[in-house]
């Protein structure tokens, strides 16, 4: 039923122009001066770890909700109370532009960056907005989970979706089960989405076009969707019934609300699931760089990851090789997930996206 | 004579450029970005013209949504206000001085409150009002806020409640003699206010009604939580989505928000044409103490109508909160397993809240005793000391109301990033982004009342040879004393609650509270926020008993 290695695949096959593919962590590891690893906790660091601790502190610019960013943040501040933790958090547009503005403005006062949204990420990268640091856990992830070259950033997670329903007031047949279900006069009115600074959004509206073309989100559009910011309030909503079903529902926003034993179903169509990576890196310039390099490694460990993988404000799945199962006991291999095939291509049809998301949502 | 003109050339130069720099410096940075049409990365832009202004065509309908809302808002809030504010400083209603402290409360409440408890009220399927109404055998909804109507009906209850605070500052200030000569002459209790009070309160009224629709014209939260859900977008709503999506349209939605400025400079001339033509002196050199006027067995009609306002802006909501808030999933009905005070452990145990709660409030004190002594000095230059292009200074100081503050921030952002002492990401950022976003505010309350004080007292002073300095605090700043106190506490609370501005001017080591209830909302669960949102409420609330109290504590000392 699921088959993550098509997808990896697919990447590799997109060749040396795809940002993820064909390099090896073995060239990154070349371009950083070699250090012998240590062991801090249950993980591997090159991170001088009393360096860290004697700087003391680690800022960290993240798109993710404020009890998600507070809640990794006082966890590795758990493991390493002699670093004093901080945030800023802000949608991905706007924080991407506050970082952009204050380099430009020769401040620079973050050590570590997470995404929502790979685009932005190569565009920082591109301008030389991260620190290239090898870390001794890369290896137990697969290059294609890694920039290009490796160093850079990497995926601490991956939010896949697939069709949420109210399960008191969806029943039986009525319960969508492909894709092209949403498109049943029925749910005019009724069915949610997310708005177009998504990046899950813009991953789903970019598999799912390749997949069924461009007539399906123009019939999609007829269906008057309401769109929102996050997937707690999509799943609100749906708990509550304000809207019959959504179009994505994303695994960490189901887990939740099922733990909260409210109405809310998810289908997992066969075609596969739209899946975003969420993007993490030092920054360039960091304050507290060794702080910053034990940071990275402290979240792509299993340790962090599991982290990622249970907090409910995050529920990510973990690409490490030898990630443990998710709360729900599921893991992310047991998921058919779809990924953006060409990268280059995903990133430009960006202004496309954007442009008819917003028109259709009547901005 | 010629050294207190020059102490007055002085201080009037100095606050004048004080407002200049607080305000045009950010101003100068938003204008160029809404000019910028070259790659929206790279700062200063590469290349100027006006296709973002020309592409605002596209938002017709989104531009005469806001501008439908906000005047629906602005009359509902401005009757409301009027009203409430004639019972409650004109009339003998029983419990007065409670009923107003209680009136002033939405606006001591996170904007999110009102709508996101209205929301929880009145949604079409899940509010709580259509629950009960259903259970009770009813069909459909009885109500919807979830509509345009149900926006403007928010915004008037929630962020239009400043109007009342406004407005009764102003008839404080009113010499009941007037009133009163009315009705020996045989006017009734209606014609006199209608002919009467409302005459002599309408600079005031004014001056509100131009404030309250320029705080509807960049309202955000209400229009986010009861429009997006029927698609109904407002440009605040439509910017936070330009802003937030990657690429971001920055210099677009610094566009919209520079065209919002046009909507108000017509405004503001309009209300400079109306007190230019008229007197609207009170307070002469005639002495006369505050009377409410007894109205009889209407009193307890006009009671119920408080108590009536009071319940569903106040009681009602709060009451949702906290119904909510001990829920795992907000329901008309919860089943036993569903009650639970998780939210408040977890709110309780955010360090981020704590933290950003206690900054919240030394920004809200700090922000209302600089922001009081600059903005009374401001509202003199403008409308007292008679110095040329002090009608410039005005339409200066008013920009920060008109523009949205979610696109101002930016300006600012740019702005204080560029400036050589690094206060970027401190305390002092947000600050000084507060007294120039509330210049408007505090300028507005201080000057309804100046409007009233005939110059003939301090010229009197002059007279007997009161040096400037002397008269102004001898014989004008406690004649504006009511003034100064609403100001002093509009201030602070609308600190506590700012919430547009400092999402972009946080730093690691300076958040405030708002935009962590707001995320909370967003991203959290429904039933944490009503926690948040709640707790932020109470300790506003301690905060403005004990300052209510040591106010007047100071003022029985001062009497005495």
């Amino acid at each position: 039923m699921f088959n993550t290695d098509r997808t990896r695949r697919d990447l590799l096959k997109a060749g040396a122009a795809l940002p993820f593919s064909g390099i090896t962590l073995g060239s990154a590891l070349a371009q950083s001066p070699v250090r012998t690893p240590s062991k801090v906790l249950d993980f591997l660091t090159n991170a001088d770890v009393a360096k860290a601790e004697s700087e003391g502190q680690l800022v960290f610019y993240c798109h993710e909700n404020e009890a998600g960013t507070a809640a990794i943040m006082d966890e590795f501040a758990k493991d390493f109370p002699k670093i004093k933790t901080s945030y800023v958090r802000a949608q991905t547009g706007a924080l991407y532009n506050k970082i952009l503005s204050e380099r430009a403005a020769g401040r620079f006062d973050v050590d570590i960056i997470q995404l929502s949204d790979i685009a932005p990420a190569l565009d920082f990268q591109k301008k030389g907005g991260y620190e290239t640091y090898a870390s001794p856990e890369a290896n137990a992830y697969k290059p294609e989970y890694l920039s290009d070259p490796a160093g850079s950033f990497f995926w601490t997670g991956v939010t896949f979706c697939g069709i949420g329903y109210n399960t008191v007031k969806v029943k039986g047949d009525e319960i969508p089960k492909t894709w092209k279900d949403l498109l049943d006069p029925r749910w005019r009115n009724a069915l949610s989405c997310k708005i177009s600074s998504s990046g899950l959004q813009f991953v789903q509206w970019y598999t799912l076009r390749k997949l069924y073309g461009d007539e399906f989100w123009r019939e999609f559009a007829k269906q008057r969707p309401h769109a929102f910011d996050s997937r707690v309030q999509l799943f609100d909503r749906l708990a509550k019934g304000d809207d019959k079903i959504s179009s994505t529902a994303d695994y960490g926003g189901y887990a939740l609300f099922k733990s909260r034993n409210a109405d809310v179903g998810l289908v997992t169509p066969e075609d596969g699931l739209p899946a975003t990576p969420l993007i993490v890196g030092m920054v360039s310039k960091a304050p507290h760089p060794e702080a910053a390099k034990l940071f990275v490694d402290w979240a792509m460990s299993n340790r962090g990851q599991t982290f990622y993988q249970n907090n409910p404000n995050l529920i990510y799945g973990s690409l490490r090789n030898d990630a443990p199962p998710m709360l729900t006991g599921a893991r992310l291999r047991d998921f058919k997930l779809l990924f953006p095939s060409d990268i280059a291509d995903y990133v430009a049809s960006q202004p496309a996206f954007t442009k008819e998301w917003n028109g259709m949502l009547g901005l | 004579m010629k050294l207190e003109l020059s102490g007055k050339t002085v201080v009037g130069a100095a606050v004048a450029i004080a407002a200049g720099v607080l305000v045009l410096y950010p101003v100068f940075y938003l204008v160029q970005a809404s000019l910028d049409i070259g790659s929206p990365d790279v700062r200063p832009p590469e290349a100027y013209g006006f296709d973002n202004f020309t592409a605002l065509t596209q938002y017709s309908e989104i531009m005469f949504n806001t501008v439908a809302v906000s005047l629906g808002a602005t009359v509902m809030a401005m009757v409301f206000g009027f009203i409430a504010a004639w019972i409650l400083s004109r009339t003998n209603v029983p419990c007065r001085h409670v009923l107003e402290q209680l009136m002033a409360v939405p606006y001591y409440v996170t904007p999110l409150l009102g709508a996101f408890a209205w929301s929880l009220l009145g949604a079409p399927e899940s509010g709580f009002i259509n629950q009960v109404w259903r259970a009770l055998g009813g069909h459909d909804a009885v109500i919807n806020v979830v509509s345009p109507f149900g926006i403007a009906w928010v915004m008037a209850l929630f962020e239009g409640s400043v109007a009342f605070v406004m407005i009764g500052a102003v008839m404080k200030s009113m010499d009941p003699a007037l009133e009163e000569a009315s009705q020996v002459i045989g006017a009734g209790r209606l014609r006199t206010m209608l002919r009467v009070t409302l005459p002599l309160v309408a600079p005031g009224v004014l001056g509100a009604a131009i404030f309250v629709f320029a705080e509807m014209l960049g309202s955000f939260t209400a229009a986010l939580v009861l429009g997006m859900p029927t698609r109904f977008y407002v440009v605040t709503t439509a910017i936070y989505q330009l802003v937030s999506q990657y690429p971001p349209r920055i210099p677009l939605a610094a566009a919209m928000g520079v065209s919002l400025f046009a909507i108000m400079f017509v405004m503001l001339f309009l209300y400079r044409r109306v007190i230019a033509s008229h007197s609207y002196v009170t307070i002469s050199g005639k002495a006369f103490r505050p009377r409410v006027t007894d109205v009889g067995k209407l009193r307890w009609v006009l009671f119920g109508v408080a108590v009536f306002y009071v319940f569903i802006s106040v009681a009602l909501p709060l009451m949702t909160l906290a119904y909510a808030s001990v829920q795992k999933l907000a329901v008309a009905f919860p089943a036993a397993g569903n009650w639970t005070l998780d939210n408040y452990r977890t709110a309780l145990t955010m360090n981020a809240v704590r933290s950003a709660l206690s900054n919240s409030l030394l920004l809200g004190v700090a922000t209302a005793c600089i922001g009081v002594v600059l903005m009374g000095l401001l509202s003199w230059l403008i409308y007292r000391s008679r110095v040329p292009g002090s009608g410039v200074i005005e339409y200066i100081v008013m920009f920060p109301q008109a523009v949205p503050r979610l696109v101002f921030a930016f300006g600012m952002m740019w702005a204080w990033l560029a400036f050589p002492i690094p206060i970027y990401g401190t305390l002092w950022l947000l600050l000084i982004a507060y007294i120039t976003v509330f210049l408007p505010l505090g300028i507005r309350t201080i000057s309804s009342v100046m409007l009233q004080i005939d110059n003939s007292l301090e010229e009197c002073a002059q007279v007997c040879g009161a040096m400037w300095a002397y008269r102004t605090w001898t014989v004008t700043v406690p004649l504006l004393r009511p003034g100064l106190v609403a100001a002093w506490l509009l201030l602070f609370v609308a600190s506590v609650r700012e919430l547009g501005a400092s999402i972009l001017l946080m730093g690691p080591h300076s958040k405030v509270i708002t935009p962590a209830i707001v995320e909370s909302w967003f991203a959290s669960s429904s039933e944490l926020t009503a926690a948040m949102a709640l707790m932020q409420t109470l300790v506003v609330a301690l905060a403005m008993t004990g300052l209510l109290f040591l106010t007047r504590l100071a003022s029985k000392s001062g009497a005495a």
